[in-house]
């Protein structure tokens, strides 16, 4: 028998032991997952049984009414869902795109600061704004973009001669210009957050490459081009595959950032759904707004396959679930 | 392959769960007695800040058709159980005190469930849909005509009839609060005041700076005035054209009667349902009364007497840039917050003096919302004693009316002789010290919140159905604040009741977001009126509301 064989074997017999006999002498292990079983049944999977809302009309009061498809027929037929799930998807995978990008190249110019105090510095400043509620910076933007002379940014504007003082731009209340400031504002506070993830990959890199680069005439332009940013192209796939999947999840940045006149293009499905519950002047119907939900975390779900498919070809068979 | 059913299965497992909370409220898990915390909320402050949408009811089915006993064979309850807001004093504020005092008045123990203010309706929907009801429960508008349709509520009209509540309001003429509440006349629930709403408020300093010398009587003397506020020196800082006229908390409120907080613009112009003078519904909002509202809005905007912020402004921005001093002239509610108004503004070192404004000519009248009610679910065991000895005796005018209005001595109100923050001063350094001698009736220092004075308990004074006997607080309402109450009560008519429907349920939450965004597109300029009635067609709002009124109408 070799010995390849022998391993085997003896890892087979382990596993072939009686589930008590196991539990019996993992006990300890058991105990520490207990919690977070627990706490998975709560909250993850007994919520599950709500699923069936979907297909019944329900107002809180009588029993649920079995409606069959009628929630997701009405929902398919409605302009506004449609409106708010193209906005999702939209809004969602532009900003993906955007804070990841602009991540990836202020980590790269962080990375080039030599002086290690200034560095901290600044990092600590483009971290600050990730702590701030989104309230709050809705409230800091409104202010700072109002088409007053109280806005910083419009006073500014008409003071450079770009903007006529009777003619401000109303960068939260106007549907051309709300998606680009809600991008500017996502920026502002989420970016230096980001670039924890792809700092941690630059600190972990092997200083010989830049030593074995410059030996071979490599400035740090060459530098960052042929060692850095190819180290970095994993980590930076990892981090897009991550937040695809969460693509549909998209409600209070939207939600504080939004009003009448920008319906149009920031009502996403969440925002859909809170509208349906609050805004219709009566009980709402919970079987439709699960209906709505279902539907959202279903494209939810498809994203999540493919991009375990698509993590599995670009990552060497490595799924994210 | 294991591999991927076990991914497939956890993905599924989370994606479904992540639907359970995405849902709404879908789940029937009831939180019963669980909340029994509560932020202070009212309790403290104006019955205009708790709200309630107006919506009405259809009516249900009266269940209730047994002949009312006679009031003697009524029954005390010795035990009842109710679901309250935070409008009533909370944990913090003296809740057990409260309750002990009203079990001392009535010999009647009260268990409170009273959920966090701001969460209220969520646990109010959980409880509902769990089936274990409270004998009594608080409800705004909206959801009193909601589960009055669906049954949860008891039909208290035969012993409204028959009650002493009934010739006491009868006395103090007013009754219409309760004939407000009514759904295809039956009542379900009981209001403890009117709902009260806005009135106009203008500076008198920036009238006089502008050499206006009478207050505005219909829309064209008011958009001047707007005009002058806008384009001249109101506040007489020097610069002409850095104030406005006007402003608000958007172009439409999110809440019936929606057009509270522009009244002069909206005139007779209804944006959602209305009950029309023949009883039948409609929805105004294709009305001629609305295009010439959208066109009064469009026009104003354009020339800049709304505030450009209007659209994104919440309400407490609208009153910082009225203590600052930026605009003019501000809608807001009747009451007690004549003097908050007053006294930032002092704090300010602004002119104070504000004129309550008479509603323009084509206004008529400012529109009083319809009040939250006290209701008795139809599976409380003895209703009837319920009403007599809890709900009738909220409004008794004596003792447990005066509970309800200034709560209990000691912890809310004294008259002992005091000084209330000795040696305390506020934001500019001045003293906040009050004196009170022997026998001076007067609130106490907040129990949350110290600083503040107690205001009220439950029940308003000024908006109250039933006068207190002898009401010490009168004593104690800022002349401004009686003065703007007055003045509204005086022209003010209740907002219509919606009854609610199931196709107000499918199709109201779609209707209202394109009738919102045509609104604030129309106002702004962004879109012609032409355009927004097209996009009304073409989007499905006329379909739906069409479907909306004639199930209104086919109740």
């Amino acid at each position: 028998m070799s010995k390849k064989q022998s391993v085997s074997k003896q890892k087979g017999s382990g596993s072939n032991k009686p589930l008590g006999v196991r539990v019996k002498k993992y006990a300890g292990f058991y105990v520490m997952f207990l919690p977070i079983l627990v706490f998975a049944i709560i909250f993850y999977y007994l919520p599950m049984f709500g699923v069936r809302y979907a297909f019944t009309n329900y107002n809180g009061i009588k029993a649920p009414k079995f409606v069959g498809l009628e929630n997701f027929s009405k929902m398919f037929n409605m302009p506004g869902f449609w409106s708010a799930f193209w906005n999702t998807l939209q809004i969602s995978v532009i900003r993906l795109i955007l804070t990841t990008l602009v991540a990836v190249v202020v980590s790269l110019f962080l990375n080039e600061i030599i002086n290690i105090h200034f560095k901290k510095v600044i990092q600590t400043i483009i971290y600050l704004p990730h702590f701030l509620s989104w309230v709050v910076t809705a409230s800091l933007f409104s202010l700072i973009l109002a088409p007053t002379g109280q806005g910083l940014v419009n006073t500014l504007l008409v003071n450079l001669g770009l903007v006529d003082a009777n003619n401000m731009i109303y960068f939260l209340g106007s549907s051309k210009t709300w998606r680009g400031t809600f991008y500017v504002i996502q920026l502002w506070k989420e970016t230096g957050w980001q670039t924890v993830i792809f700092m941690a990959t630059l600190a972990g890199m092997n200083l010989e490459l830049y030593e074995a680069a410059s030996i071979d005439g490599a400035g740090r332009w060459g530098k960052m081009r042929y060692i850095t940013f190819p180290a970095l192209a994993n980590t930076i796939l990892t981090v897009i595959i991550l937040n695809l999947a969460k693509v549909m999840n998209l409600f209070e940045s939207v939600f504080v950032l939004q009003n009448d006149a920008v319906l149009d293009v920031s009502n996403v499905l969440e925002t859909y759904i809170y509208y349906q519950s609050f805004n219709s002047g009566s009980i709402p119907n919970y079987g439709y707004t699960t209906a709505v939900g279902l539907f959202k975390s279903l494209v939810g779900m498809a994203l999540v396959l493919i991009c375990n498919q698509w993590s599995k070809k670009v990552r060497e068979g490595r799924g994210i679930v | 392959m294991k591999k991927k059913i076990v991914s497939l299965f956890m993905v599924a497992a989370m994606t479904a769960s992540l639907v359970g909370c995405g849902g709404g409220n879908a789940d029937s898990s009831n939180t019963g007695d669980s909340a029994a915390t509560t932020d202070n909320s009212a309790a403290t402050t104006d019955t205009s800040s708790t709200d309630n949408t107006a919506s009405t009811d259809t009516a249900a089915d009266n269940t209730q058709a047994e002949a009312e006993p006679a009031a003697d064979d009524i029954e005390k309850p010795e035990e009842i159980t109710i679901m309250i807001d935070g409008t009533v004093f909370t944990k913090e504020n003296g809740q057990e005190q409260f309750w002990a005092k009203f079990q001392e008045l009535t010999g009647i123990k009260v268990n409170v469930i009273q959920p966090d203010h701001d969460a209220y309706y969520d646990n109010v929907g959980q409880t509902i849909a769990s089936g274990d009801w409270p004998d009594v429960i608080i409800l705004s508008s909206t959801y009193y005509s909601a589960y009055a349709a669906e049954g949860v509520l008891w039909d208290m009209t035969d012993a409204w009839e028959n009650s002493e509540l009934k010739k006491r309001q009868e006395a103090h003429n007013s009754t219409g609060i309760v004939e407000g509440v009514k759904l295809n006349g039956r009542l379900y629930g009981m209001p403890s005041g009117r709902g009260n709403g806005c009135v106009t408020y203008v500076k008198k300093a920036w009238m006089d700076n502008c050499g206006i010398t009478s207050v505005p009587t219909n829309y064209e003397e008011y958009l001047a005035m707007l005009e002058a506020f806008t384009n001249g020196d109101p506040d007489g800082d020097g610069i002409d054209g850095n104030t406005f006229g006007v402003t608000a908390a958007g172009f439409i409120g999110n809440e019936a009667p929606y057009i509270n907080y522009l009244p002069e613009f909206y005139q007779d112009a209804h944006p959602s349902f209305y009950l029309k003078e023949d009883g039948t519904y409609a929805d105004g909002f294709t009305e001629d009364a609305m295009r010439a509202a959208l066109e009064r809005l469009a026009d104003a905007y354009a020339k800049g007497v709304i505030d450009p912020t209007t659209l994104t402004n919440g309400t407490a921005d609208c009153r910082n840039k009225f203590y600052s001093d930026d605009f003019g002239v501000f809608t807001y509610w009747a009451g007690t917050w004549a003097s908050n108004l007053k006294n930032n503004l002092i704090n300010n070192e602004i002119d104070s003096e504000l004129i309550a404004m008479e509603p323009i000519a084509e206004v008529g009248a400012y529109l009083d919302r319809v009040p939250p009610v006290w209701a008795i679910t139809s599976t409380c065991e003895n209703p009837e004693g319920v009403f007599k000895y809890f709900i009738e005796a909220m409004q008794d005018g004596g003792d447990v009316q005066f509970l309800f209005t200034y709560g209990v001595e000691g912890v809310h109100w004294s008259t002992a002789a005091e000084t209330l923050y000795a040696g305390e001063t506020n934001d500019k350094g001045e003293s906040k010290e009050k004196v009170y001698a022997e026998g001076e009736f007067h609130m106490l220092d907040n129990l949350e919140t110290p600083g503040t004075q107690y205001t009220k308990a439950h029940i308003d004074p000024a908006l109250a159905p039933v006068e207190l006997a002898n009401d010490p607080g009168q004593k104690t309402i800022a002349p401004e604040a009686k003065e703007s109450a007055e003045m509204f009560a005086t022209h003010s008519v209740t907002a219509d009741l919606i009854p609610s429907t199931d196709a107000m349920t499918e199709y109201n939450g779609d209707l209202t977001t394109l009738k919102n965004e045509i609104v604030a597109k129309v106002a702004m300029g962004e879109m012609t009126i032409e355009e927004g009635y097209a996009k009304y067609e073409a989007d499905g709002g006329a379909a739906w509301s069409q479907q909306i009124v004639d199930s209104l109408n086919n109740q």
